[in-house]
């Protein structure tokens, strides 16, 4: 028995555990499988592009936040005053450094940072891990991209063109892959992992030195190095005399990975109970009429017969559409897979979505979520609490599409770390 | 003006035009063959990919049937490598009971249509998931065919011959000649739509093999042929939820084949009448319709995840048409000889028929061709192989198997669909290739289940690395196809790219003018779009969480939405652009 059932081990998940275990609870996180880590580039997106000018990257996000509020006032980022919001970002800087992943923000303090994208773009975002920090567009230094002959993932080519056009000068290189692999077959964690070994470190330095020219910064595939990825970066940067950075990748993203496997053991250490694998398919509620109800227990699918899970409170953290929180069907309806929550996207499939791909102002499916109050306890459509014994947080959230406003992890952050506290007092 | 001249002027790139281009060229015509995008653009790329027994036909078209079944076994020689062998059942549910069967089983022996009535466990044994109420099952030679690969490898063997393929040419008129009585077709203008350069090819004798544009082009003789644009939608399934191709056994109607297609199944198709060829927009109810008589053949079908939904049009032919339903107008070839029906001369249109028919359509014309310039050469077709036919029939595993036995997995571009970087390079290389769209048909590039999530990106990196190093450029004049050394092997077979192909390299000496088409960027937004425009019909469940994931990647991670040349357009890709999401008239309707 805990005092805390967290469902889902994404970012808002972990950070939730984070803060309830700082606050004394015994917390359990039940997933079904590694969370949404694995497919991020690891940033912390906080504010990229504001619906009222989705073609200018956003330079201050905390201080456009009030102006995106006052246009959406149910807005996640409405639950929480600014000040609340940049302490839980501090939070999870802080709490990065004693992960030894650490994460920082622009040279100027409170601008985005523009990083590199895979195709070529400026990425606005706000944090980064260490290891993606020198590639910060607002820097001077050209930049060498480097890339590994036919590794899939990865076009420096691409790269270097498309940042040139837009302004930053870079240029493009190819090492062998037979250089940092011998197998036949490697994704971009297997390769990153193949570079925690010191002889492959050592050959991709001496390789790196003979390419940049003086007053270059590198810009190489997110695959320095897992565990030893701090090493690795500091021993490329000194070998090299250059700055080195990583840019993300596809999925699987390794900055993600290296970030989800720290906090996972930073938890667990913590105390936290952590168990992949198990799918939370329904709860048992009791829903007296006029007043809340409460989550009895919840019940997670296995081969053999549905185990019970019970806990004081609940903490749903499964994320929307893409975290698998939510299911829809061709009839057009959307619904929260557990519990059943009121959610507030169109149901019916004509309103769905906009006829381009890259719609500047996304999806109205991708928009919707739960409604939680200012205690982020999932409401009804009148505001009437639900279920006293349950909170919700991270981009299950309504009103906003996390990843057309490049808010994803500054929403997963904000929520996490407040919605704990909330339950937590 | 850049001017040509040939004896034998093919307009349209599909199974039929390609089919044209063969087999004159085989009996010594100059020939050339312009189609206005990619081969198989229109209705031979958009089908679902069933080669008939015939069975289909056996009692309501018998010489239709007929035909199906002499030409499935030419093409199973000829062809051989563009046909899985998968074998066919009509089965018999509760609902289909009556007279039908009997019907079907003498008409199938009426017309020499190997048919045996097989016992329903059986069927079951062979295809698990069948509905286990059927009552009977009839086992026809049905197969699996892959129309882009077929139409390629035609073209090819076209040019072994000596034919020229000249894709993304444009017809903007015909070339007339002769006063009001002796009126004459002597070619045509043509647009080349990437370079803009306009071109005059004369011909003694002008094809018209535009399927569904047909009318359009007779038009511009004059001549008014009536052609009834019938749309078929078809929805893909994300499983091969049989191994076999089934159909009801019943007379034709909507959603009664399911065909399994390299590692999806199609179901088909619908059929309405629609006023021009494109844009096709599917409507709910067609995928709800093609759903629920999946599940009557296949229970759970309805469930299944769904991959993608593509609409083609038959190229209907009947003079007579007054008001028949699509369905009811003859699949039968109808090869129009202008010259008897309207005094034009010099112009022939090939139109109607079905993709198996497609080789005997161009044996008729070509015999047409002949008795119009006055010569008498024999078909040679029915026994003449298309390059890589000495493969054998593909099979479900034939990709899979190279890759694991040559150590292939590091080249993968395209997972869900085993393509690999050189199969990328060599298409590319060989095959005018303007838009992502164009590597989907010739190497199945982005159609599995993530939709182009991940090789999308892959391939505009690739095909930008090849920019660079001047071992791509779009060469429109068709020297690149007509390479003695091309395989088209290459585009099936991840095997055969293991191939040394060291002087394959040279780059023509000018490149296309219009650079927009080939900038990476446009590349990359137009194929997600194109990916767009198909799940939009059946976004839903998991495919939507899978649309998800891709908005991540292309938003999120890789921020294409505010990457350079925003400002450009290709010239090839307007059709993408329409919008495809479904209105609420159309939900309502479901």
């Amino acid at each position: 028995m805990s005092d805390l059932l967290i469902i889902g081990a994404g970012l808002s998940g972990l950070m939730a555990a984070y803060t309830a275990v700082k606050a004394g609870l015994r917390v359990n996180v039940v997933s079904k499988g590694l969370g949404s880590m694995h497919w991020s580039a690891g940033t912390v997106d906080l504010l990229g592009y504001s619906p009222a000018q989705p073609q200018t990257a956003v330079k201050r996000p905390l201080e456009q936040i009030p102006a995106l509020i006052e246009a959406n006032p149910h807005h996640p980022y409405a639950l929480l005053s600014n000040e609340h919001l940049a302490q839980t970002l501090a939070t999870f800087v802080a709490l990065s450094k004693d992960l030894g992943v650490p994460y920082g923000g622009a040279a100027n303090p409170g601008d985005n940072l523009l990083l590199p994208s895979p195709a070529g773009a400026a990425r606005p975002t706000y944090l980064a891990p260490k290891g993606q920090l020198a590639g910060d567009l607002s820097r001077s230094e050209p930049m060498l991209i480097v890339g590994f002959t036919g590794m899939r993932d990865f076009y420096p080519e691409l790269i270097a063109e498309n940042l040139t056009k837009l302004g930053y000068p870079a240029r493009a290189a190819f090492l062998p892959l037979k250089l940092i692999t011998q197998r036949h077959d490697s994704n971009t964690v297997q390769l990153a992992q193949g570079l925690d070994n010191k002889e492959q470190r050592a050959l991709l330095g001496a390789a790196l030195r003979k390419l940049v020219r003086p007053g270059e910064r590198i810009g190489l595939p997110a695959i320095l190095g897992m565990d030893a990825h701090m090493t690795l970066l500091a021993e490329l940067e000194r070998e090299t005399n250059s700055l080195v950075f990583e840019i993300p990748t596809l999925p699987p993203s390794v900055p993600g990975v290296r970030l989800f496997k720290s906090l996972r053991r930073y938890l667990q250490e913590q105390g936290v109970r952590l168990t992949a694998g198990i799918e939370v398919i329904t709860a048992n509620l009791t829903a007296p009429n006029g007043v809340p109800g409460a989550v009895q227990w919840v019940e997670s699918a296995t081969s053999a017969r549905p185990l019970k899970l019970r806990a004081d409170k609940y903490l749903l953290a499964t994320g929307g559409i893409l975290g698998g929180g939510f299911n829809s069907d061709m009839h057009g309806r959307v619904w929260e897979t557990i519990f059943n929550l009121p959610l507030t996207m169109p149901q019916d499939r004509a309103n769905w979505f906009e006829p381009g791909f890259l719609a500047t102002q996304g999806h109205p499916v991708f928009n919707g979520g739960v409604t939680v109050n200012q205690h982020f306890q999932p409401v009804t459509e009148n505001g009437q609490l639900l279920y006293g014994n349950l909170w919700a947080a991270g981009n299950l959230l309504a009103q906003s599409d996390a990843i057309l406003e490049r808010s994803t992890e500054g929403t997963a952050i904000a929520t996490g770390v407040a919605a704990a506290q909330a339950l937590s007092s | 003006m850049h001017k040509l001249k040939t004896e034998v002027l093919v307009i349209g790139g599909g199974a039929t035009g390609t089919g044209v281009a063969w087999d004159a060229a085989l009996r010594g015509f100059k020939v050339i063959l312009v189609e206005r995008r990619d081969l198989t653009h229109g209705t031979s790329g958009r089908y679902h990919g069933l080669l008939h027994s015939g069975g289909r036909y056996a009692v309501k078209d018998p010489h239709g049937a007929a035909e199906c079944i002499a030409e499935n076994k030419i093409l199973r020689v000829t062809h051989a490598h563009c046909i899985e062998d998968t074998s066919g059942f009509f089965v018999v549910l509760p609902e289909d009971e009556g007279d039908f069967p009997d019907k079907f089983k003498a008409g199938c022996d009426a017309v020499g249509i190997p048919c045996t009535e097989i016992p329903v466990a059986e069927a079951l044994r062979r295809e698990p998931l069948l509905n286990p109420r059927i009552s009977r099952v009839f086992e026809v030679p049905d197969g699996s065919s892959d129309s882009f690969l077929a139409a390629h490898a035609t073209a090819q063997a076209a040019r072994n011959a000596g034919a020229q393929i000249l894709t993304y040419h444009e017809v903007t008129n015909l070339i007339m000649t002769g006063g009001d009585d002796n009126r004459r077709v002597a070619g045509a203008m043509v647009h080349n739509v990437v370079t803009g350069e306009e071109m005059e090819i004369h011909a003694d004798i002008t094809i018209n093999a535009a399927g569904a544009w047909t009318g359009k082009l007779a038009a511009m003789a004059g001549i008014q042929i009536t052609i009834m644009p019938s749309k078929g939608t078809m929805v893909a399934m994300n499983h091969r939820l049989v191994n076999t191709v089934v159909n009801r056994c019943k007379m034709p109607s909507d959603g009664d084949i399911i065909v399994p297609s390299h590692t999806v199944c199609v179901i088909g198709t619908t059929s309405i009448n629609v006023p021009e060829p494109e844009p096709l927009r599917i409507e709910p109810w067609e995928v709800n319709k093609m759903l629920e008589e999946g599940d009557k053949m296949v229970p759970g079908f309805a469930q299944a995840r769904v991959l993608r939904a593509w609409a083609g049009v038959r190229p209907l032919f009947q003079d007579t048409y007054t008001s028949g339903k699509g369905r009811d107008v003859t699949r039968k070839l109808a090869l129009l000889d202008h010259q008897e029906r309207e005094g034009v001369s010099g112009f022939l249109t090939i139109t109607g028929g079905k993709w198996t028919t497609f080789r005997l359509m161009a044996e008729a014309t070509v015999d047409d061709i002949c008795r119009h310039l006055g010569t008498e050469r024999p078909c040679t077709t029915a026994t003449t192989p298309v390059p890589g036919a000495e493969q054998g029939n593909y099979w479900l595993g034939h990709r899979l198997h190279d890759i694991e036995e040559q150590h292939l997995q590091g080249q993968l571009v395209c997972e869900c669909e085993l393509v690999t970087r050189t199969m990328v390079e060599n298409a590319a290389r060989r095959n005018p290739l303007l838009t992502l769209d164009d590597l989907r048909r010739d190497v199945r590039l982005g159609k599995g289940p993530c939709q182009g999530g991940f090789c999308t990106y892959r391939a505009v990196g690739i095909l930008h690395e090849m920019k660079n190093a001047g071992s791509w450029e779009v060469d429109m004049s068709d020297e690149a196809g007509s390479t003695a050394k091309w395989e088209v092997a290459y585009l099936q077979s991840p095997g055969h790219n293991l191939v040394s192909d060291a002087d394959s390299h040279e780059s023509s000496a000018e490149p296309a003018n219009s650079a927009d088409a080939f900038n990476p960027n446009l590349l990359l937004r137009d194929f997600l779009q194109e990916r767009w425009k198909g799940v939009t019909p059946i976004l839903w469940g998991r495919q939507l969480k899978q649309e998800r994931l891709d908005e991540l990647i292309y938003m999120s991670l890789m921020n294409v939405d505010h990457l350079p040349d925003k400002q450009l357009a290709s010239p090839v890709t307007d059709f993408y652009h329409f919008d495809t999401t479904p209105t609420a008239e159309e939900v309502a309707d479901v």
